[in-house]
């Protein structure tokens, strides 16, 4: 079965690349555009991981964070942000993995991989 | 150093005193309330920036906290505050003692501090933090419990630590049947008081591992066992951070241990001396006049004997005995208190007989009620405990 992953991300062209470039990975991907949208989604359907902005309007990615392992203790979700001084937010620490905003989707697929290896093995 | 409270303890068990206000806010000692003694410890600890998490039925603690202890200089930095639970992080209350911190973790963000102290607001002691934090740094600990010696029997009402010859945590068990015993010690075991040092950045790492994982969210239950073998966990020996009270330290967790507790202070030398002026106890007290007893004639006579008699108090020709009257108490005519908590703005009319009770806040007794005398009778309107101490509870109408 097809894993799930949730993309929360305000900007609609970076929400659209990543759609693309991950369903093409063969994963399915639903998408939201701020955190309080990405908690609606997941009383919706439950995704196996989630990519969280952090800079977005209505509900910013630190918070929807908190509210997320509040809540999902289990979900993996990868902090993606072009700013790497978030890191210093202990609220942070939460995530599973920080990855920093770049045209090139590698990294963030390369622990997307990782975390959903991870899970198989629990 | 960030000192934070926890002081949303609901002190089920020692309704009906908590019906109106959390465990912290309840009163004792006559003038203080039982957080009282928690804030003290940390001022007179050099502490000076204070959280008190509170949750139910906090206006009183609140309101209290608000008159009583503000006393610090905020331009100096130093703070004590009462913080609601706010819902920032989960629509729920606080799960357990770790998830209050974790939901507070913005003021760990906020403040930064190198080390967190977290402590309960339930408990009547006085202790020198400091004591507590040398042992940390000397240890070079990631976590320090302090912990206090208890009887084997009573282990299962405890977090049981299991230590080394360093005092180094091997072992936790929470409320064990069949606990470890101290080294030598047979009889004895290591209770956890539920007072931790954390180095801040273990502490948060920890929280979130716990918030992440099926676990009750609690430090004694959850927090500790995780940490042992994997980061540097110690525990303090209470006696030697005891301010000379010979390991004096009560839950009042029930009627029977709050009374007895309260009545310790009316002994000729109690085990809680709150007279030391090296550690003072502070509070928040009315302005009232001095107490003051009238009447001195044939058959009525007001006296007070064995007994602490509070600001504002006016004995009347009644005769108290071995009690302790909060302030402004009044006690009429040939009324006789004995063995009794009155606790503030209590009236007692004339002739009215009160004898090992615990009378709540405002409640004006009739005149020629007894309490206490006849047990049987007094369960059906009050709450009366297993060795007999009756409760007359806040806002009743006699």
């Amino acid at each position: 079965m097809k894993k799930k992953i949730l993309v929360v991300e305000d900007e609609e062209s970076l929400r659209l690349l990543y759609e693309e470039e991950l369903k093409s990975e063969g994963y399915e991907v639903f998408t939201a555009g701020n955190g309080r949208e990405a908690i609606q989604q997941l009383e919706i359907g439950k995704p196996d991981l989630i990519i969280l902005d952090i800079v977005m309007p209505v509900m910013d990615g630190m918070e929807a964070l908190g509210r997320i392992v509040s809540g999902e203790r289990k979900i993996p979700i990868i902090l993606n942000t072009s700013y790497s001084g978030y890191q210093q937010d202990f609220m942070s620490w939460a995530a599973d993995a920080y990855v920093t905003k770049s045209s090139d989707l590698n990294e963030l697929k390369k622990k997307i991989r990782e975390l959903l290896d991870k899970g198989k093995v629990r | 150093m960030l000192a934070m409270i926890l002081a949303g303890g609901r002190g089920e068990r020692l309704y009906p005193l908590t019906r109106d206000r959390a465990k912290p806010g309840v009163p004792f000692g006559a003038i203080y309330r039982i957080i009282d003694f928690t804030l003290s410890n940390c001022l007179n600890s050099g502490i000076r920036r204070i959280y008190a998490l509170t949750q139910y039925k906090s206006t009183s603690l609140h309101r209290h906290i608000h008159l009583g202890w503000n006393i610090l200089s905020a331009p100096l930095g130093e703070f004590i505050e009462a913080v609601p639970a706010q819902q920032r992080i989960d629509e729920h209350w606080y799960q357990g003692t770790a998830d209050a911190i974790f939901q507070n973790i913005h003021i760990l963000q906020v403040e930064r501090p190198d080390l967190v102290l977290i402590l309960s607001g339930d408990h009547i002691y006085k202790m020198d933090y400091r004591k507590m934090i040398a042992f940390h740094l000397e240890k070079e600990a990631d976590m320090t419990v302090a912990a206090i010696r208890m009887d084997r029997n009573l282990s299962r009402e405890f977090g049981v630590i299991e230590v080394d010859g360093d005092w180094r945590i091997i072992g936790f068990q929470e409320k064990p049947e069949e606990p470890k015993t101290i080294p030598k010690d047979p009889k004895g075991i290591l209770a956890s008081m539920g007072i931790y040092i954390f180095n801040t950045e273990v502490l948060v790492r920890r929280l979130i591992e716990d918030v992440r994982s099926d676990s009750s969210h609690d430090f004694g239950k959850d927090i500790i066992p995780m940490m042992i073998g994997k980061d540097q966990v110690f525990a303090f020996d209470f006696r030697q951070g005891d301010c000379g009270e010979a390991g004096y330290w009560r839950d009042v967790g029930t009627i029977d241990a709050y009374y007895e507790a309260n009545m310790d202070l009316i002994s000729v030398t109690p085990q809680l001396n709150l007279y030391d002026a090296q550690w003072p106890i502070l509070t928040h007290q009315p302005t009232s006049p001095p107490a003051k007893t009238v009447w001195i004639e044939e058959g009525r006579v007001g006296t007070a004997l064995n007994s602490i008699i509070s600001n504002g108090c006016i004995i009347s020709g009644g005769n108290v005995r071995r009690s302790l009257l909060s302030p402004n108490v009044k006690v009429h005519s040939f009324a006789e208190i004995e063995d009794s908590i009155l606790l503030e703005g209590v009236d007692v009319g004339r002739n009215a007989k009160i004898k090992r009770t615990i009378i709540d806040k405002e409640v004006q007794i009739p005149p020629g009620m007894e309490i206490g005398y006849q047990i049987e009778e007094d369960a059906k309107r009050f709450t009366v405990t297993a060795s007999g101490i009756v409760v007359v509870p806040k806002g009743i109408r006699l």
